[in-house]
């Protein structure tokens, strides 16, 4: 467990946001969505998870009700809202531009 | 927007932290418990398949922590916000008292009506379990059953586990060396099962003590008789005590705060019903046309309202199947106790629904009054803000800060209101009405009215914060600092707090309305043909069977005390009856046409207000004698029955007004010859239409009620009324010193009663008319004043050009003019609607009254030229050189 690298900072709401745009899940289920998806390599912590999704309601991108899972639990659901599908989209488009800029920063200017 | 969204949901959880923790938890037990199956899946143990959730979860209570503060205000943040409102507050006091005074008294105009409300209509009756107790109601109007009807019911259902009756009497009680005339309950033995309270002392009636009459001469004191009467006796169980000069035994003493199952009357004493004819020395209790009882009953276990319906419906289509003629068309209604039942129940909502809707209007008033003046601060911070959010700050911290100093104005009001509340209703609670009813209302303070209060200071608050939001989310820092003092915008479009004035003067001017259709109803009612004149007149009532009477002794009293009161100096006429109009007991009469032969009621031709009059009692009264004669002490139970009619009587009896020597039948089947026609007049209510009334002659049917009117010289200072009211007085006890006088005073000041409900309304309007006005001067002023300073460069300007002071005062104050005039046609139309409110209790409630009309314009006209007398004056009075310079 020690040796994982951690979550890049600022990138928690938009994996979040993402996990619940393919459809709706429990907290948990966000966890384990985002661990499978990334074999492994990303595990968020429930240190972060929770207030995280706490934040995202605040801010009215996600909204969360109660169901029962298939196991016949109770358990709160997070479904993504239209403003957070539109955060995500933002989001995104700003971690593209990240990306490629830490990209052209790290590639080798002689190879051009 | 979302800004407030997201501070409102802050404060949701922060109201509703605990369930919000619980649901964190809930939801991170179920993602451990969802971690260990994951484990036991790959092989574990269960145990340790949860010990290794839980270590990989961590600290539980850290995470809920760490959850909750994402979310949570911080408290650092909210300390610093109050001490920066408290600041604010501090440097303009002025602005602070005002917001403090107007959210204060709109708050305690609501809590007060919602105390009203809470108390008479919303709280049940002080009883246990009293949501199974109702009343039964014969219609609509008609409260009163008989008694053998009431056994009937009694016998009948199904659905009670008891059923009782019980009839508010006055009784005259000896104690402390004299005979106080008291009120009580004439009860039957159930009556207790149903309101099944426990006595403070001894025991309570039982169905034995009603089992015939004569079964027990005991009676039940209640808490308030025990102390004011007998010095709160600890030994008084056992003791004989005299009423109406009867030995009754008292058996128990009532708890504290128990008063009966009428919320507005408080009586002294519980008797058995089945003693009525030697308490009343009179014997309803056989016959089925004495409607003379109220009915109320308990509820069995798992019965609901419409099953009860349902049963009566059955019982009373069985009794009318029995008695076909004697009970044709009786129906059986399940009314809420309290008020009478509907019959005042009904008004009495009503009115204090449209107040509570009134008084809420006030408060929104208010609210827009002050939202203004939030606005009108922030447009003038502008700067302010705009270095705030210049130097890091955000929108969501400022409109924080203003919400907060939002918060702490409501807070204070809200304090306030509750102790001016709290006073009233006391205030309230200790009060009785100018009649000698026992009428006292139980509207003492309960602790829910300062939640009530809170929760009325929290909408207010909410409401007035969010005024200035708009300016907040539009502030931009670049703007506001480079074009200097807030002068953007001022004056040129319609802004907020613009539209927040018109819906205030709105709002003002439906209270104003409302006020003044009360006024002018209430003007009416003391205007009115009341058919006699209650004026220059004293009227002395005293009830002779509480003195031991019967109905032939209290015959040859009345006949001695006529003749002693006629040698009275400054007696101009005098007379008695058993009742007069307009006092509290009324009794009427079946007049059937003289056709009729089969007395049944469905042949009835109307029921008509009677009268048992002497002969001089309509001079007395004042009633106008139109044909005919008066009634005679000739006119004795052996000559040929004879009445006086009203004219209204014959119209509808013969419809005609040619009616001396025709007849009409009465119950018995008699027919009475009628010999005189009065002026008609009002009987039962000053509300009522025209209705036939009947004067029989007292020596034709004796009564032990006594009602002596005496007519004095006309005096309009009222000191000859005044002093012959205590000849009176002194004249019967001379006669009889152990008869005790419910009234001998001026006649007008006894028609308090008929009075009440009007003047109630018309008080309590003009006080929310008074403060409507308050506040639309308040907010005009503010408004007028603010725009005037706001423009003074330009104005100077403008003045400096060469304009005249009319272009000025169009230019300065015209748009106030367009606000006042749509806010107050908005105001008055709204106003018109809602007076039909007022109908049930005012007389001949009307906003379409030209008067009414003219005097709200007038009104609205006069308070907007006082609030913006003073900006014009200094809009007029610019110096545009000592201006322009400072600038």
């Amino acid at each position: 467990m020690a040796n994982k690298p951690d979550l890049l900072p600022g990138t928690l709401d938009m994996l979040i946001l993402k996990t619940l745009a393919r459809a709706p899940l429990h907290g948990y289920g966000v966890a384990l969505s985002i661990k499978r998806l990334s074999d492994d390599v990303l595990t968020v912590e429930e240190g972060s998870l929770y207030p995280a999704l706490q934040r995202l309601l605040l801010q009215g991108w996600v909204k969360a009700e109660w169901k029962m899972t298939e196991t016949k639990r109770r358990a709160r659901f997070y479904t993504l809202t239209a403003a957070g599908r539109r955060q995500l989209g933002i989001e995104l488009s700003q971690y593209e531009q990240m990306i490629a800029a830490i990209g052209r920063v790290l590639s080798d200017p002689k190879e051009a | 927007m979302s800004t407030l969204i997201q501070f409102l949901k802050k404060l949701w959880i922060l109201l509703w932290r605990r369930k919000f923790l619980n649901e964190l938890d809930e939801e991170m037990a179920f993602h451990r418990a969802q971690a260990a199956q994951e484990f036991i899946a790959g092989g574990m143990t269960p145990q340790a398949a949860r010990a290794a959730a839980m270590r990989q979860f961590g600290n539980a209570t850290k995470l809920r922590e760490q959850s909750h503060q994402a979310v949570a205000f911080r408290v650092e943040t909210v300390v610093q916000d109050l001490r920066f409102s408290i600041r604010q507050m501090l440097r303009s006091p002025g602005f602070a008292v005002t917001a403090v005074t107007t959210l204060a008294l709109g708050i305690a105009a609501n809590v007060i009506v919602f105390g009203v409300l809470q108390a008479l209509v919303l709280r049940p009756l002080d009883v246990p379990n009293a949501g199974k107790v109702v009343s039964l109601q014969r219609s609509r109007n008609d409260t009163n059953f008989s008694y053998l009807e009431f056994r009937d019911i009694r016998d009948g259902q199904s659905v009670f586990s008891a059923v009782a009756a019980d009839r508010v009497m006055d009784f005259g009680l000896d104690a402390i060396g004299a005979t106080h005339p008291i009120w009580g309950y004439e009860v039957s033995g159930e009556y207790f099962e149903v309101v099944s309270i426990k006595p403070l002392l001894g025991r309570l009636l039982a169905r034995a003590d009603d089992d015939h009459p004569g079964a027990a001469e005991v009676a039940v004191l209640s808490w308030g008789a025990w102390k004011n009467y007998f010095n709160s006796d600890p030994a008084i169980i056992g003791k004989t005590v005299r009423l109406n000069k009867l030995p009754y035994t008292v058996i128990g003493v009532t708890p504290q705060g128990f008063y009966g199952t009428e919320k507005f009357l408080q009586p002294d004493v519980f008797v058995p019903m089945s003693n009525e004819a030697e308490i009343e020395k009179f014997n309803w209790l056989d016959g089925r046309q004495n409607h003379n009882i109220w009915a109320i009953a308990r509820l069995k276990e798992g019965i609901n309202l419409p099953q009860a319906q349902a049963d009566l419906n059955t019982v009373a289509s069985r009794i009318t199947k029995q008695l076909p003629k004697e009970e044709a068309g009786l129906t059986i209604r399940v009314v809420r106790p309290g008020l009478l039942g509907d019959t005042f129940g009904a008004p009495a909502r009503a009115f204090l629904v449209g107040i509570m809707a009134l008084a809420g209007i006030v408060l929104l008033a208010a609210c827009a009054n002050l939202g203004g003046l939030f606005a009108a601060r922030t447009a003038d911070r502008t700067r302010e803000l705009a270095i705030r959010m210049a130097i890091g700050s955000s929108r969501y911290r400022i409109l924080r800060q203003v919400l907060t100093e939002a918060f702490l104005l409501a807070l204070l009001a809200g304090l306030a209101a509750s102790a001016l509340g709290w006073a009233a209703l006391s205030g309230l609670a200790a009060w009785r009405p100018p009649t000698s009813l026992p009428i006292q209302f139980a509207v003492l303070p309960q602790p829910s009215l300062i939640v009530a209060a809170g929760l009325f200071s929290f909408v207010a608050a909410v409401l007035f914060g969010i005024m200035p939001l708009r300016q907040i989310l539009n502030a931009d820092p670049n703007d506001a600092i480079k074009s200097g003092v807030g002068q953007s915008g001022a004056g040129r479009r319609w802004a907020l707090r613009d539209i927040l004035l018109a819906a205030q003067i709105a709002l003002c001017c439906i209270t104003v309305t409302a006020a003044f259709v009360a006024l002018r109803g209430l003007g009416r009612s003391l205007n009115m043909e009341l058919g006699f004149q209650p004026a220059n007149a004293v009227r002395a009532q005293f009830d002779l069977a509480q003195a031991g009477y019967s109905s032939e002794s209290a015959a040859s009293f009345q006949r001695r005390l006529l003749a002693a009161a006629s040698q009275l100096p400054g007696v101009e006429a005098i007379g008695y009856a058993n009742s007069t109009p307009l006092a509290i007991d009324q009794s009427s009469t079946a007049v059937f046409s003289p056709e009729t032969t089969d007395m049944r009621l469905t042949n009835l031709a109307f029921g008509a207000p009677d009268y048992s009059a002497s002969p001089g009692y309509l001079a007395a009264a004042g009633t106008p004698l139109v044909t005919g004669r008066d009634v005679s002490f000739a006119d004795t139970a052996k000559s040929p029955p004879v009445a006086i009619v009203n004219q209204e009587f014959g119209r509808r009896l013969f419809h005609t007004d040619q009616v001396i020597g025709r007849y009409f039948k009465t119950l018995s089947g008699r027919p009475v010859q009628i010999v005189g026609v009065v002026a008609d007049g009002k009987y039962e209510t000053l509300n009522e239409d025209p209705k036939p009334a009947i004067f029989f002659p007292i020596a034709q049917e004796g009564n032990t009620t006594t009602a002596l009117v005496v007519r004095t010289h006309a005096d309009p200072i009222g000191v000859t009324s005044r002093d012959m009211a205590a000849a009176i007085r002194k004249t019967i006890l001379d006669l009889d010193p152990a008869i005790p006088i419910q009234e001998s005073s001026v006649w007008s000041s006894q028609l308090g009663l008929q009075l009440f409900p009007a003047r109630v309304a018309t008080v309590a309007l003009s006080l929310f008319g008074a403060f409507g006005l308050l506040l639309s001067i308040t907010g005009t002023f503010g408004l007028a004043s603010y725009s005037v300073t706001k423009r003074l460069r330009e104005l100077s300007i403008r003045v400096a050009l060469g304009a005249q002071a009319k272009q000025i005062l169009a230019t300065a104050l015209g748009r106030m003019l367009v606000l006042l005039s749509i806010g107050s046609t908005i105001g008055l139309i709204l106003g018109a609607a809602a007076s039909r409110l007022l109908s049930a209790v005012v007389y001949q409630a009307s906003a379409l009254d030209p008067i009414v009309l003219g005097a709200v314009a007038l009104t609205m006209l006069l308070t907007g030229l006082v609030s913006i007398v003073n900006p014009v004056r200094r809009a007029l009075h610019i110096d545009p050189a000592g201006v322009l310079r400072e600038q």
